[in-house]
This record gives structure tokens, sequence and C-alpha cells, in this order.
């Protein structure tokens, strides 16, 4: 035996095996435990066999299975050391048949074909290899002929090795296939997969609960760590290592599946993406060139417009979840146009005719309840434009969507989701000084007093809130007018501004806003509904 | 020939332990004899009747007389009490031989006592004689047959009257065409066969089995309330294969003949599961995949409690009983009669196994 397979395999493992699908326990099911070391065929009941040494024996010829010879023959199979006896056909036998099948310690097993379980016991036992290279091989085949998505090659793997095949995450979770963990071996799995992946990328087997084995292969060429994982209910050693193989070469057909549907994926995107692009660039003389493609993809720019700027809370891949989008908005009855652009997704609806402002209210909240929707996938930011007509509606709403989507990332109380109709002008005009160029400009304008002692920004950021009030300032502190004002007679020194002049408070005001967004209000007391 | 001084009477009181006696010889099959015992006992009343040994009565005509058909529908289609009568007249009319002793058709179950009770019909002495010594479910499988003595003709008179003569015919022509009238004849019917010279009557039969049957119910009425196994072995000259309870009855048609079947018994402290084929009889024993036991030997299911013989027809799962197994006729034993009662003359694939061998 060079399978490592011990002596014989256990009865309960063959039976469990794909291949002895249709063997049946007809009689002696306490005795499934016993291993088969071998198989001796014999043709029919009047058949006394020589010593079997735990060997299977199997009669070939289907006879009458009330017959009392079946009788006669276990009893001489017993005497001989069978392992099993196996005979022909799954009809129950007569219960007398059971009784001494139990009294004498054996199992008796019925297949359609008896001569294939033989055969394919004799091949497991004799020729592990043989096995093997069958197994791989026919996977070769069905994963060439399977079709072209992911859940196709699972079903091809699961076809031929007669087990379940799933596509698993990181966190054993199901992704695509037939389940293949219940509950509660999922953090077994996990464990197991984490320590392997970290260690040494490869295949991973599970031994779990019942004998189960899950064996599992990384698809690293996804970026997330992925798994493609079969389930072995009670497997023999040589399954486990053919379907280890058999894995390993239709991992190979699943990230071909995926870097197909990756490309296709990028390549719309990179279209759609373009696309608005050029739309955004002209918004108010759309090209007709521009207006064909639109009309290829389905946009409709004439009517009115609602933009959404959806930005994920973490880094993700956008085309990949653009569908999840969709998919949410969808599911609250939203017909959106969903792009890739910059770090989220531009979004867009669009109507027939001007929305009334309940229906104005009515869309944001739907797209409120697609962004909880959402979050079981990715957290996200959300900001809604006002409503624009025409082809340039678009352009202009995205801007209002973008610059709402912007504030509203950092407002975990507004549920990170503002709709522009809302917002006043003020937030708006403080959302444009978080752009990449205001920002350092205001960083360093505030920087000579980070050098100071005192909690000048601070103060300073208080003092113009409370319209330059020293006492207000003072009490909001918790110091001494004295110290505010010495304070801010320190700034004027120390930065070289006038606080009187208006145009040096105002951009000194945008300058503490932008440094301090986390610690003070952005809009004082008022806070927008949502 | 020496003579037997006194030949062994039957009398009323001895009727209820011929009937367990000849249901032991019935092997599970022959019919219930309980029904036409209470016949031969009205017959008998206060007189009694003689098994004469076949040398008491040199130079007799002997005729077999018995009854064929369904057993259980005797019991509720009695004898109108002119049927042994008209069967064994029609026969003497057309053979010419006026019979003047009756022996037995069979010795098993109903026809253990029809043979008395037709001796009685026709005041005719009785010789201890039959042609199976125990029951057999075929024609073709009487002692004569076996030995190439005629057994047509042959009269049958059903208990409506009508009486059919079957001439010239070979035994599996005799049991083919005497099975075919009984369904017209409403179930069953009394049979004579030919009438015969006592000597090679006699000779090529069983004898003493009417003695045996009465021996074996005399000595089964001394056996207590469910009795020890062991206790039953010595008193009836058995074989306990296995006490215990009825696992399985399972009963199929057979093709175009007897219904076949199968009880199993599991041995309540050892576990052994008894098998035993069936037809009408219990034909062959199998322990633990292992045939012990087979025809013409006697398989007999006892219940467990009473120890009285249990039809094939009226097993039940469940049932508390004792497997037993008798000799059997010795006339069987000879090699060159043996097959036709062996396992393999119903069809199991199995050499006998005899009481004695195993």
């Amino acid at each position: 035996m060079t399978g490592g397979t011990g002596p014989g395999l256990p009865l309960r493992a063959m039976l469990e095996h794909p291949s002895w699908r249709e063997v049946a326990v007809l009689a002696g099911v306490r005795a499934v435990d016993r291993p088969l070391t071998g198989a001796v065929v014999v043709p029919d009941l009047r058949a006394h066999p020589p010593e079997l040494h735990g060997a299977l024996l199997a009669i070939v010829l289907s006879e009458d299975r009330t017959d009392w010879r079946l009788d006669a023959v276990l009893a001489r199979a017993a005497v001989a050391g069978a392992g099993a006896v196996l005979v022909a056909g799954t009809a129950a036998v007569r219960r007398s048949t059971q009784a001494l099948a139990d009294r004498v310690g054996l199992t008796l097993l019925g297949a359609v074909d008896p001569l294939a379980a033989q055969a394919s016991l004799t091949s497991m036992l004799s020729e592990p290899r043989m096995a093997q290279a069958d197994t791989v091989l026919r996977v070769v085949t069905a994963c060439r002929l399977a079709g072209p998505s992911v859940e196709d090659v699972l079903d091809e793997l699961g076809r031929v090795l007669h087990r379940p095949a799933a596509l698993l995450d990181a966190s054993a979770s199901l992704i695509a296939g037939t389940p293949v963990l219940s509950d509660g071996e999922a953090a077994q799995v996990v464990a197991r997969l984490t320590a392997r992946s970290v260690a040494l990328p490869g295949d991973v087997r599970t031994h779990l609960s019942g004998g189960a084995v899950l064996v599992a292969h990384p698809l690293a060429a996804t970026g997330r760590t992925s798994w493609l994982a079969v389930r072995l209910s009670a497997a023999v050693q040589t399954e486990i290592d053919a379907v280890t193989a058999a894995v390993a070469v239709a991992a190979e057909a699943v990230r071909e599946r995926l870097a197909l549907i990756r490309l296709q994926l990028e390549r719309d995107a990179h279209r759609r993406t373009s696309l608005l692009a050029e739309l955004v660039r002209s918004p108010d003389a759309v090209p007709v060139s521009t207006r064909r493609r639109a009309l290829d993809m389905g946009w409709h720019l004439d009517g009115w417009h609602t933009g959404i700027r959806i930005g994920p809370r973490r880094e993700v891949d956008l085309a990949d979840l653009r569908a999840d989008v969709e998919a949410a908005l969808a599911a609250e009855h939203l017909a959106p146009v969903v792009v890739e652009q910059g770090d989220g997704w531009s979004v867009w609806t669009t109507a027939e005719r001007e929305p009334t402002a309940v229906e104005v209210a009515r869309h944001a909240a739907a797209v409120r309840r697609a962004q909880r929707r959402l979050a079981d996938t990715v957290e996200t930011y959300v900001g809604v434009g006002r409503v624009h007509a025409g082809p340039s509606g678009i352009a202009h709403s995205l801007a209002e969507a973008g610059d709402a989507a912007r504030l509203a990332q950092n407002r975990a109380e507004t549920g990170r989701f503002l709709h522009v109709d809302r917002l006043g002008l003020a937030q708006l005009l403080l959302a444009w000084t978080r752009t990449d160029t205001f920002q350092p400009a205001a960083q360093a304008l505030l920087a000579p007093l980070d050098h100071e002692a005192g909690d000048l920004v601070r103060t300073l950021a208080s003092y113009l809130d409370n319209e330059s009030s020293v006492a207000e300032t003072a009490a909001v502190l918790g110091v001494h007018r004295n110290t505010v004002a010495a304070r801010v007679a320190r700034i004027q020194q120390v930065l070289g501004v006038d606080l009187s002049d208006a145009d040096e408070r105002l951009a000194l005001h945008l300058a503490c806003r932008t440094a301090t967004p986390a610690t003070s209000p952005v809009v004082g007391t008022r806070r927008p509904a949502r | 020939m020496i003579c037997a001084a006194e030949p062994p009477v039957v009398r009323a009181d001895d009727v209820d332990q011929l009937v367990v006696g000849v249901g032991l010889l019935g092997s599970g099959g022959g019919g219930d004899a309980a029904a036409f015992g209470r016949v031969l006992r009205n017959r008998l009343g206060d007189g009694e009747l003689s098994l004469h040994a076949p040398g008491d009565l040199p130079g007799a005509v002997v005729v077999p007389s018995g009854i064929v058909g369904a057993t259980s529908v005797f019991t509720e289609k009695l004898p109108g009490g002119h049927e042994f009568v008209g069967a064994c007249a029609a026969v003497a009319r057309w053979t010419g031989r006026e019979p003047t002793a009756v022996i037995g058709l069979e010795a098993g179950g109903i026809n253990g006592i029809t043979a008395l009770v037709a001796a009685l019909d026709l005041a005719l002495p009785f010789v201890d004689a039959d042609l199976m010594g125990r029951a057999l479910p075929r024609l073709d499988q009487l002692t004569w047959a076996a030995r190439g003595l005629a057994v047509t003709p042959c009269a049958l008179c059903e208990p409506n009257g009508q009486i059919v003569l079957i001439a010239d015919a070979d035994p599996a022509a005799l049991e083919r065409t005497a099975r075919s009238f009984l369904p017209v004849a409403g179930g069953w019917a009394a049979i004579a066969l030919p009438p015969t010279d006592v000597g090679p009557g006699t000779r090529e039969a069983v004898t003493g089995s009417a003695a045996r049957a009465l021996a074996l119910g005399r000595a089964h009425a001394t056996l207590p309330s469910t009795p020890p196994p062991d206790l039953v072995e010595d008193v009836l000259g058995a074989r306990v294969l296995a006490t215990g309870r009825v696992l399985e009855v399972a009963r199929h048609g057979g093709n175009g003949g007897f219904g076949r079947g199968s009880v199993t018994v599991v041995d309540g402290e050892a576990g052994t599961v008894v098998r035993l084929e069936t037809e009408n009889e219990f034909l062959l024993a199998i322990a633990d995949g292992v045939p012990v036991a087979a025809c013409p030997d006697l398989l007999c299911l006892l219940d467990r409690r009473t120890a009285a013989p249990l039809g094939v027809d009226r097993l039940r799962t469940g049932d508390e009983v004792l497997v037993v197994v008798l000799p059997g006729p010795s006339w069987w034993r000879h090699p060159d009669v043996l097959p036709r009662v062996a396992p393999e003359a119903f069809g199991l694939c199995c050499p006998p196994v005899l009481f004695g061998d195993a």
C-alpha cells in the first residue's frame, strides 16, 4: 500500500466515498467501522469464499435476496474473516438476514453494480496514485468545459468530486458554491487558514468533527485571501490526497475566471469614468459624440438629475464593490448610474420631470436607507446634491454631492450622510476650505502658534467662534479673561495679524476650522436635522 | 411374519393425544387435526379401533384413504360422512377389487385422523401404514409413487357428492389433475387409491405412523407448562434448535405452487438466528447461516407454553416458540427415494441434513 492508508480502508469511509455513493448498507450497520483490506469476487450465493483476511466479499450476480443462501453466505463469509459482504441490488433484505448480520458482526452491503464498487475499492487500496491521477484528470477536463463564472467551476468541481465545493473568504464565510461548513466549524477553520496563510501559503487541511476534512487552497491572486474549499465527510487518505491535488488545479481555473471578470469590471469602470469626466469637463456643451456614448451606456442626459457621492470609509476595491452599491440603491427602488470616480462612487438618478420637495425628501431618505443597507459590505459616507436639469445638471449636482460628502465624512452624528438641501451656504463654504490647496495653507498660517506656550490655536478658534468676546471665550475655555486677552494679544503678535481686520479674521477663522476639525463644532450650535 | 400379541388401540380418550401426535408428524403442515379429531371421537363412541400391523391381516386388500385439498377449508365445509365410502366404492367398482382394509394416505395433520374415520365409515379394519409417514404436500410424494407402484385408478369424492375417477395417470399427472378438480369441488375431497394386496402395498409404505403419533401424543401429554428444552428433547426424542421469539414471518406466493415463506426465530439465550424455510410444511432449518435440519425430518415449532405444535399458517411475529426437530420416517432415508422429499424437491438448493447427521 503506497497511499499511507494503514491496514485497509475503514468501511465507514468507503461508504462516504463518491464512488460508493450507490452502495447501501442492507444489514449489520454496527460493523461499519471494520477496515476493508481488499476485495474478493465470487459469482453467486453458492460460493464458498477462501480465507478473506478482512477483504470485502463481492457477490456479483443478482439473486433473490429472500433466499436463505444469502444467510448462509453471510455465515461463511464471517467464518472466512470477511470485512463485509456486498451483493447485487439495494432492495431490503429479510429481518433474519439483518439479525444474522448483527450476530456475526458483518455488514451486508448492496450495490446496483457490485463490480464497479469492488473495482473502486481495489483501485483505492492498491493504486492510490492512479485514483488521484484519475480525479485530477477529470477535474482538469471539467474545469476546461465549465462555464465562464466562478459558480460554474464550483458546480463542475462538486459534480466531479461528488463533494460540496465552495469559495470562502478569509473569515470562512461562503462567497459562492455549496455550503461546506456547519455552524461552529468556521472558527476552527479560520484559525487554521489564518495561521497557515501567514506561515506558508498552500493547501490547508482541517480535520473537522465526525472525521470530516476540509481541503482549502488559497486564491491569493484575488488580492483578498479567499479560499477554494472542498468538504470530505469521513474521507479516506487516498481521496484527501486526490482532492487536494484536484483543488489546486481547480483553483487555477477559479483564478482565471476571477481575473477575466476583473478585467471586464475594470474595462467597464474605465469607460464609465472617462465618459463622466467628459460630461463634467464640458457640462454646458456636451459634444455629440459624448452624448452618443452616454446613450449607448444607457445614461439619460436630459431630465432632472440628483447627484449622490458615496465614499468608502476604508480603502476598498471600487470596481469590485460597484455592483453592491448598485444593488443597495436598486433595493430602495432607485435607478442609479454608478461610476467609479476618485476614491468613491459618483452616482446620480434621473427623473423625467422636476421632483417636488416631498419627492426630493423621499429620494434622500431612500439614499439614506441604501447607505445603511450597504453598511453590511462597506461603511460609507454619502452626500446628496440638489436636483439639476439637463446634461450640465449631472455635473452640478455631483459637485454639490461631492461637497456634501466631504462634510459628511467626519460627521458621525448625522450617520455620515448629508443632503445639500439641508446645508447652509456656510457649510458649503467650509467644505471648500477642505481642499488640498487650502488645507496646507491654513496649517502653515497657524503653524507659528504650535511652538508657543498656551493653547493658542484653541483659544483663537474659540475667540473667533464667540464673536471676538473675551469674556465668553474665557467662560468656554475655563480660564481668566485676562489670560484670554493676553493670549489674543500674543497671537496677533506671533502671527503678525490684526484681528480687527475682517479679511484676516475670516482667513484665520477658516484656518482654525480646518486645523481643528475633530475637536471643534463645525457649525456652532446649529446641527442639521437628518 | 410374527404378529404382535395385542395391536394398539385408539379410544375416544386417546383422540386429543393422537391429534397432538399427528400435529408433530405434520411438521407444520397437513392441517389442524382438532376438528377431525372431534369427528373421530364421535365415530368411536365407546368403541375402539385397532391399529393393525400388516402381518395381522394376511391376504387383505388395502385401500389408501384420506383427503386432499385445502385443509383450512375443511373446518368450514364439513364432511357429510359419505365421502370416504363414495371414493372407495368408486375405485372398487373401477378396479373390480373390493378393499378389505384401510391404510392411510398421509400420517401428518388431518390425514393422520381421516384414515381412521374412513375405516370406521367403511367398517373395515385399519392397518397402521401410510404412504407418507408424515405430512407432504403433493400426491407425487407418495411412497408408492417413489417406488413405482400404481397410484391410479384413483377416486375423489367431494362433500357435495361429485365423484371423479382418474385412471392411467402417472403420479405427476395425478397431482395436476386432482389439484385442478379441487377448486371446483369446493376446496377438498376424499381420495381413495387403488385397492392393493397388503403385502406389496405395505412394503412400499411407512408403517406404524399412527402408533407413533399416539405414542408422541401420550409422551407430549406428560410435559409440564412451559417445559424446559432438555425435557422436551428427552420426552419427544427431539432436538431443540432454539427457544425464543418469532422475529419474522415472511410469506410470498410460490411459482404456481404452494405459498413459500420463511420464519425466523431468535434464540432467547444464545442469540442463535434460526431461519426456517417453509412451504406447506417447515422444510429446512438454518441456524446462523448453516443448514441444521431438513425434510424429511420433522421440523416443528411448538408453542413455548403449551408445547403444542404450531402450523406454518398460524405463526405470527412475536410468538414465543420452541424450534424442534424429530426424526422423520426412516423409509424416506433410502437414497433412491430421499430426493423426492429432500429440500431440493421443494426448490431449496440444499442437501438434506438428517437427524443424527448434523
